[in-house]
């Protein structure tokens, strides 16, 4: 199986499904003649023209809004938002219209709209750049938000996206399009929002998604050599969540962690705690807990940056204070 | 002034608590480092602390007789002979020990947050295992136990009482916990009965209890046998010997002619022992111990005689270690100098094939009673043993080397 970098599956999925059906266009600001901040057209617009691949001025609203009257009329758009960030400007256009045409128009419209961002915090890109709105979306129903945390869900994702009739938001991660990883374009996709156990644990179970999955596995890795079991779930989606899979885990384990990237307040993790306690109350032998940012505007200052959000480290010492059953911050 | 805690040490691999017998020094005295300061009991042994370095023991001290976690502070070293720090509050003290959980969760509420200067203090007295939740069930004071909803499903699946669970030091009750009150033998209904108190067991108590439940699930035979104990008391008069010390030499030296006797089961296989190590079960007030003499067949008696000599010491003060009174592969229980036993049966230790328990002699004889493992030997092999053994008992002259 080759192994390759994920902004090179997302970009092999568009050239796919560009390839499949000629109703499939993309467009976002730099992503025709520059080829995407992060490559994700490369290669694209000299293979399908300026009619598919379309240069937008900088104003998230209104293309994002194109975006919306193009799946309204039966195209499926492809919007690339530079960064999450500047998603905010494009809100009016995915909350108030793509999510609820379908359902205010009985079901005559569907929207096969996909919005693909990059968030999270990547290397000093400072406060305004560095946010994870997940939540945000996550609290809007009529959408869909996916979080592919590796290139082969990177490929079945987008995929996916491109191929439902529902609006979708797909969050990709600054620091994962230059990660690597197995690509099998030819495996079988499980359903978009399913689970998948990255990691067989018996002691806790850690729900987690996006560039989290990765720092969780490295953190279960040291805390194998301790002893201590850790189940490590990627959500892939946060709207809808596959609670099944996670409760599947915690019948297992009896312990919940939840890592999330987000500070915490009001953040995913607050739902996934939540949400996971009703279905899992009388299965939990310890509360369940949640290992998030800071709740601060995220510093330019590279020492200040690496502190505000989970680390190995921290996750691991999260895990031990849970199964420890003492205070986070706590030397164990 | 620097404070330093003072912590209970581990002083077997089994050990998990360990109560402080008495304090040698008092708070505020001068110790030098390697100075003994208190006595430790652990599961069996009671053992010196000492002053891991110069300075004054400072209060709060634990009392003696309380059960402490290892590890858990016992007492302070201080640089300076301070003026003892108020002791371990007592009204406070008091209160939990009577057993309200509500008093614990009290000391617990951060309204009560102590002021910084009593923290040590006050740290202790909240870790002080004075509640015992057999207490406050008996008293019927049905407070809400803290309690994961997991370890609340499995104590109602496995018909646990929460009450009679103890909690972690945290005082929340979890799934472990749980299981560990499930495996616990049951408790008595003593409400239907008269009023009680309970005498909390002693370190050795417990290891006895502990020792000789283990032993339910071991299918035991017996095979008993009258033989002739005159000239084995009689050479032990004439040698200067314990008639029990011959009687053990006696029966290695079976054993070895037996080897299968030496055998220990274990689900993976018979342990096929290379020595004979023969536990000699010892009456002691409040217990029983089972001291342990290596290579009784294969040492000179006079060897033996000696070492018998220095356990019997560390017995009587209360000095055995954990290697003393382990890893015995063949037992013997003699209570032949009570005129009035006939006979009896012992319970098989784990880790043997066979116990030999020794009555009183009459005219002569003395009642022989071995109990064996079945997985291990069987009725015909202790048959065999008991007739050698007869041999030996009948010359004791092959003993004496």
């Amino acid at each position: 199986m080759d192994e390759v970098l994920y902004w090179k599956a997302l970009n092999l999925a568009l050239d796919a499904e560009m390839e499949a059906d000629e109703s499939v266009f993309v467009l976002g600001e730099d992503v025709g003649l520059y080829g995407g901040s992060y490559r994700v057209t490369e290669g694209l617009y000299a293979k399908y023209g300026e009619w598919r691949v379309r240069d937008t001025p900088i104003s998230e609203g209104s293309f994002t809004g194109l975006g919306v009257g193009a799946a309204l009329v039966g195209m499926r758009p492809v919007v690339e938002i530079m960064t999450i960030n500047f998603s905010l400007l494009a809100l009016d256009a995915i909350v108030n219209m793509a999510a609820k045409v379908p359902f205010m128009s009985g079901g005559q419209f569907p929207m096969p709209l996909v919005v693909r961002m990059p968030g999270g915090v990547a290397k000093q890109l400072a406060a305004q750049h560095s946010q994870r709105l997940e939540q945000m979306y996550m609290n809007v129903p009529g959408l869909r938000v996916a979080v592919p945390s590796t290139p082969q869900d990177a490929w079945w994702q987008l995929r996916q996206a491109i191929r439902s009739d529902e609006p979708i938001v797909l969050l990709e991660h600054e620091l994962l399009y230059f990660s690597k990883g197995p690509l099998d374009v030819e495996a079988k996709a499980p359903p978009m929002h399913r689970a998948q156990v990255r990691r067989d644990g018996e002691d806790l179970t850690l729900v987690t998604y996006s560039r989290m999955v990765d720092l969780s596995l490295r953190a279960a890795e040291r805390l194998a050599e301790e002893g201590i079991s850790v189940e490590v779930v990627d959500l892939r989606s946060l709207r809808p969540i596959d609670w099944e899979s996670c409760a599947r885990s915690i019948a297992k384990t009896h312990h919940l962690l939840v890592v999330e990237e987000d500070s915490r307040f009001a953040g995913a993790g607050a739902e996934i705690a939540a949400e996971l306690a009703e279905r899992c109350f009388f299965e939990l032998d310890a509360p369940p807990r949640r290992h998030g940012g800071e709740e601060l505007p995220i510093p330019y200052n590279g020492t200040l940056e690496s502190r505000c959000i989970p680390s190995v480290s921290s996750i691991a010492g999260a895990a031990r204070a849970l199964l420890g059953g003492k205070q986070p911050g706590e030397t164990p | 002034m620097s404070l330093k805690p003072i912590t209970m040490p581990i002083l077997s691999d089994t050990m998990s608590t360990g109560k402080v017998v008495s304090w040698t020094k008092q708070p505020g005295d001068a110790v030098r480092k390697g100075e003994v300061i208190a006595e430790v009991e652990s599961d069996k042994a009671v053992m010196e602390v000492e002053a891991f370095e110069d300075g004054y023991l400072a209060g709060p001290l634990v009392e003696p007789g309380r059960e402490v976690a290892v590890g858990e502070t016992i007492g302070y070293l201080s640089d300076r002979p301070q003026q003892q720090t108020e002791k371990a509050s007592p009204a406070r003290t008091r209160a939990s020990a009577a057993g309200g959980a509500a008093a614990h969760a009290e000391s617990k509420s951060p309204e009560e947050t102590p002021p910084p200067a009593a923290s040590a203090a006050e740290a202790l007295a909240e870790k002080m295992p004075a509640l015992s939740p057999v207490t406050h069930a008996r008293h019927g004071q049905r407070e809400r136990v803290k309690a994961s909803p997991y370890a609340r499903q499995l104590a109602h699946a496995l018909g646990v009482d929460l009450g009679r669970v103890t909690p972690t030091d945290d005082g929340v009750i979890q799934a472990a916990q749980v299981v560990a009150a499930a495996l616990r033998p049951p408790f008595p209904d003593l409400e239907a009965g008269p009023p009680y108190r309970l005498e909390p067991l002693s370190a050795m108590q417990e290891a006895v209890a502990d020792n000789m439940s283990a032993t339910v699930h071991t299918p035991v035979f017996r095979v008993s046998s009258r033989l002739s104990m005159d000239p084995l008391l009689a050479q032990a008069h004439e040698q200067k010997l314990s008639a029990t010390l011959l009687l053990a030499r006696a029966c290695a030296q079976t054993v070895t002619e037996h080897p299968r006797f030496n055998a220990a089961y274990t689900p993976e296989g018979l342990a096929q022992r290379e020595r004979v190590d023969v536990g000699i079960a010892v009456d002691l007030a409040g217990g029983l111990v089972t001291p342990v003499l290596r290579d009784m067949a294969g040492r000179p008696l006079a060897e033996l005689a000696e070492d018998w000599r220095i356990l019997k010491e560390k017995v009587f003060r209360r000095r055995l270690a954990r290697e003393d009174y382990t890893g015995a592969t063949f037992y013997l229980s003699n209570l032949g100098m009570f005129p009035a036993v006939d006979r009896f049966d012992a319970l098989l230790p784990l880790g043997a094939a066979a116990i030999l328990a020794v009555g009183a002699a009459r005219e002569g004889k003395a009642e022989l009673t071995l109990s064996c493992d079945h997985r291990v030997v069987y009725g015909a092999d202790a048959a065999r043993f008991l007739e050698s053994l007869s041999e030996r008992l009948a010359d004791p002259q092959q003993l004496l080397w």
